[in-house]
C-alpha cells in the first residue's frame, strides 16, 4: 500500500532530521573554535548535498516510471469498460456503478457546477485512486480491481457545504 | 546617535510591534477555529456543517493572512536597517490588513459566506443557495483590500532595495555570482531573503488579485465565465506561494538570533546566494503541485512539478538548516526563549519537508491528495516552522527593547508549544496515512481518533501561544510605561 510506504518514509527522515537536531543541542553547551569545525563540516556538506541529490534523483526516475495519467497497455481484444462520472452539488451521475474483478475500467470524470473531487476508497475505507472532477474538462481514472466488494466514491475537493455528504457506492462481484 | 533617528527608531518598534500582537491574537483566536473543527470531526460536539465550513473558511484566511502580517514586520525590521524604507507604507498596511480582516468576517460570520480559502472558481458563486452574492463580495474584497496593502509594502521594499543596491538581481547577488564583485560585497541576509521575497510574492499577488476580481465579476454577473483550470492556476499561484513565503521572511529573524547568541557569524557565501536564487525559482513555480490530480494540465508541467518540488528541499536541507546547526555545534550557545524558538523553527520546517516532498511524488498524491496528509506537513511547516519564527522574534524584540525578563511559564510554553505542535502535526499525518479526507465537516468512527488527539494536542498549542503573546504584551505595557528608556540606553 503506497499510503503505508509513504508513512514510514517519511518517519524515517523525519526521526533522522530531529536525531540530528537533538544531538547538535545536547552539544551546543561545549564551545570550540569556529574555524575547525567550519572546515570539517562544510567539507561534509559537500558530501551530504551529493548523497541527498543522488537519493532524490533515485526517487524521482523510480516513481516516474509509472504515472496514474498513462493509459494502461490493455491485452489483445480486451476493451475497457468506459463509465461516465458526472459530479453536481451533491451527488454522482455515473453511467454504470457494478463491475466484475478484473475488468478494466476507465472513469472519464467531469463537474456540471464546480470542481469536485473523483476519491474512489475500498472496503477498508482506503484511497485507491482519484481525480479531480472540474467543470469544461474531463479527467481518467484508470482502474482494475482486484478484490470483490462494496467500494465507495467520495469527494475529494471542497465543494460547498454538502462536500461531506457527496458520496456514491460500486458493486463489485466475481 | 541623535533624539531624532532614536524618535524613528521607536516609532518603527512601536509599528513592529503592533503588526506583531495583532498577528499574534489573530494566530491565537484563529487556533480556536482549528481546535473547533477537529473536535467538531472527532465526534465531541455537532457544530453543523454550515458553521464548520464558515470556521475551515475563516482558520485558513486568518492563519495565513496573520502569519504573513507579523513575518512582514520581521522584513521590516531587520530590512531598515539596511534600506530606506516607507514607514507611512508600513502602517498602511497594517490598515489595510485590518479593513480587509474586518470584510472577511462580516462575510464569513454575517453572511455565511464558507468557499474556504482557496474559493475555487466557480464556487464564490455557486454555493448551492449557502451563501448569496454579498457574502462573497466581502469576503474576496476583503481580500484584495488586504493584498493591496501587501503590495503596497513590497513595492516599496523593492524600490529601497533597488535605489541601494541597483536592481533586484544584484539585491540577490547575481553581479557576486557571476564574478564582477567579491563575495565579501554580497548584500546581508535580510536584503537577499526580503529580495526574493518582494518577486515572489509580487507575482503571487498579482496572480491573486486577477482570479479576485474575476471571481467578484463572475458572482455579481454569472454571465460573465472564464476557464476553471486557469482560475485553479492562479489560485494556487496565489495562496501556495504567498503562504510559503511566510517562512523566507521569518527566518530573516534566525539569521539575525542564532549568530547572536552563538557570538558566531552567519555570514554570505556563494552557496547562500545560489540557495536564494534557487528557492526564488523554485517557490515561483512549484505551486503545481497542487494540480498534480489534474491530468488535463500539460502532463510536462505535472512531472517538473515533482521534479522542482523535490528540488525545493535542497536550499533549506543543505544550506538553511545545515548552516544553524553548524552555527549552533559547540557554539556554548545562552539558551533563551528567542533562541530556543529559533532552533525549534528550524527543525520543524525542515521537518515538514519530508511529508511534502513525499506527497509531491505523483503516484503518492494519487492516493494522498486532499487526504489530511496536506494538512499534516503544512501544520508542520507552518505551524513548527514559521510561527515560531514569529514568536522567536517576539522574544528577540522585548529583550532587546524592554530587557523584560523571561520566566519559568515561558519555558514551559516552550515545551508544551512543541509537544502539541508534534502531536497536531502527526495526528494529520496519521489521518492521511489512513485516507482521511481533508475539509469534511464529519467522520467515519475510524477517522475519529486522530482528530480528537489533534484537537487536545491543539488546546496545549493554543495554551503555549497564550503564554508567548501574554509575554510579548507585557512587554508593549512595560514599553508604553517606560517610553523604551531601556532601548534608549543601548542606542544612546
Amino acid at each position: 500500500m503506497v499510503q503505508t510506504v509513504a508513512w514510514i518514509v517519511s518517519l524515517i527522515f523525519m526521526m533522522v532530521i530531529a536525531g540530528v537536531f537533538a544531538f547538535v543541542f545536547l552539544r551546543s553547551k561545549e564551545r570550540r573554535d569556529y574555524e575547525p569545525i567550519k572546515k570539517k563540516w562544510y567539507k561534509a556538506r559537500n558530501f551530504y548535498a551529493v548523497t541527498l541529490i543522488i537519493i532524490m534523483l533515485v526517487a524521482t526516475i523510480y516513481t516516474l516510471r509509472e504515472l496514474p495519467y498513462d493509459q494502461p497497455v490493455y491485452g489483445e481484444g480486451l476493451e475497457p469498460t468506459i463509465v461516465d462520472v458526472e459530479s453536481v452539488q451533491f451527488g454522482w451521475k455515473m453511467s454504470e456503478t457494478e463491475f466484475k474483478v478484473g475488468e478494466p475500467i476507465e472513469f472519464r470524470v467531469t463537474a456540471t457546477d464546480v470542481t469536485h473531487g473523483f476519491g474512489i476508497y475500498d472496503e477498508d475505507m482506503m484511497l485507491l485512486a482519484q481525480t479531480q472532477a472540474m467543470p469544461e474538462y474531463t479527467n481518467e481514472v484508470y482502474i482494475t480491481f482486484t478484490e470483490p466488494g462494496t467500494y465507495e466514491i467520495l469527494c475529494l475537493e471542497y465543494c460547498g457545504l454538502g462536500h461531506h455528504l457527496m458520496t456514491e457506492t460500486i458493486e463489485v462481484t466475481e | 546617535m541623535n533624539s531624532m533617528v532614536r524618535k524613528e527608531e521607536r516609532k518603527a518598534n512601536k509599528h513592529v510591534a503592533s503588526y506583531l500582537v495583532i498577528g499574534g491574537i489573530v494566530i491565537g483566536l484563529m487556533m480556536i477555529f482549528g481546535i473547533l473543527m477537529l473536535l467538531q470531526q472527532g465526534g465531541v460536539f455537532d457544530v453543523g456543517p454550515a458553521l464548520f465550513y464558515q470556521f475551515l473558511t475563516i482558520h485558513g484566511t486568518g492563519m495565513v493572512g496573520a502569519a504573513a502580517l507579523a513575518a512582514a514586520a520581521i522584513m521590516y525590521y531587520f530590512l531598515r536597517q539596511y534600506v530606506d524604507l516607507t514607514p507611512e507604507i508600513f502602517v498602511t498596511n497594517l490598515w489595510l490588513f485590518l479593513v480587509g480582516v474586518v470584510m472577511v468576517i462580516i462575510g464569513v460570520f454575517s453572511f455565511e459566506y464558507a468557499s474556504a480559502w482557496t474559493f475555487l472558481y466557480p464556487l464564490p458563486a455557486l454555493s448551492a443557495g449557502a451563501w448569496g452574492t454579498l457574502g462573497a463580495i466581502l469576503y474576496l474584497g476583503g481580500m484584495l483590500v488586504l493584498g493591496t496593502g501587501f503590495v503596497l509594502f513590497y513595492i516599496d521594499a523593492g524600490r529601497a532595495i533597488i535605489k541601494k543596491y541597483g536592481s533586484l538581481g544584484k539585491g540577490l547577488g547575481w553581479d557576486i555570482l557571476s564574478g564582477k564583485r567579491p563575495v565579501d560585497k554580497a548584500p546581508p541576509k535580510a536584503v537577499i531573503a526580503s529580495t526574493m521575497v518582494i518577486i515572489v510574492n509580487t507575482t503571487a499577488l498579482i496572480a491573486g488579485t486577477v482570479v479576485i476580481i474575476m471571481n467578484m465579476i463572475h458572482v455579481v454577473n454569472p454571465a460573465f465565465t472564464f476557464d476553471p483550470l486557469l482560475a485553479k492556476n492562479l489560485t494556487y499561484a496565489f495562496g501556495h506561494i504567498f503562504a510559503n513565503a511566510i517562512i523566507y521572511m521569518g527566518v530573516i529573524a534566525v539569521y539575525e538570533i542564532l549568530p547572536r547568541y552563538a557570538k558566531r557569524k552567519w555570514g554570505v557565501s556563494k552557496a547562500f546566494l545560489v540557495a536564494w536564487n534557487m528557492s526564488t525559482f523554485f517557490t515561483l513555480l512549484i505551486y503545481t503541485h497542487h494540480l498534480l490530480m489534474d491530468p488535463s494540465m500539460p502532463k510536462w508541467a505535472l512531472i517538473m512539478a515533482q521534479i522542482l518540488s523535490y528540488s525545493n528541499g535542497l536550499p533549506v536541507l543543505v544550506i538553511t538548516a545545515y548552516g544553524a546547526l553548524m552555527l549552533v555545534y559547540k557554539s556554548g550557545i545562552k539558551w533563551d526563549l528567542a533562541s530556543g524558538l529559533a532552533f525549534l523553527s528550524m527543525l520543524g520546517w525542515t521537518l515538514g519537508v519530508v511529508p511534502a516532498i513525499v506527497d509531491a511524488t505523483i503516484v503518492v498524491n494519487h492516493v494522498m491528495h486532499n487526504t489530511k496528509w496536506v494538512p499534516g506537513h503544512f501544520h508542520m511547516y507552518m505551524g513548527l516552522g514559521a510561527v515560531v519564527m514569529l514568536f522567536a522574534f517576539m522574544y528577540f524584540l522585548a529583550k532587546e527593547d524592554s530587557g523584560i525578563k523571561e520566566n519559568w511559564l515561558d519555558k514551559f510554553g516552550l515545551t508544551c508549544y512543541t509537544i502539541s505542535f508534534l502531536g497536531i502535526s502527526g495526528s494529520f499525518l496519521v489521518s492521511g496515512a489512513i485516507s482521511t479526507p481533508r475539509r469534511w465537516a464529519t467522520h467515519i468512527p475510524d477517522w475519529m481518533g486522530p482528530a480528537v488527539f489533534g484537537g487536545v494536542s491543539g488546546v496545549l498549542a493554543l495554551l503555549a501561544s497564550t503564554i508567548f503573546i501574554f509575554h510579548f504584551t507585557r512587554y508593549m505595557a512595560l514599553r508604553n510605561k517606560m517610553g523604551s528608556e531601556s532601548y534608549e540606553k543601548k542606542l544612546a
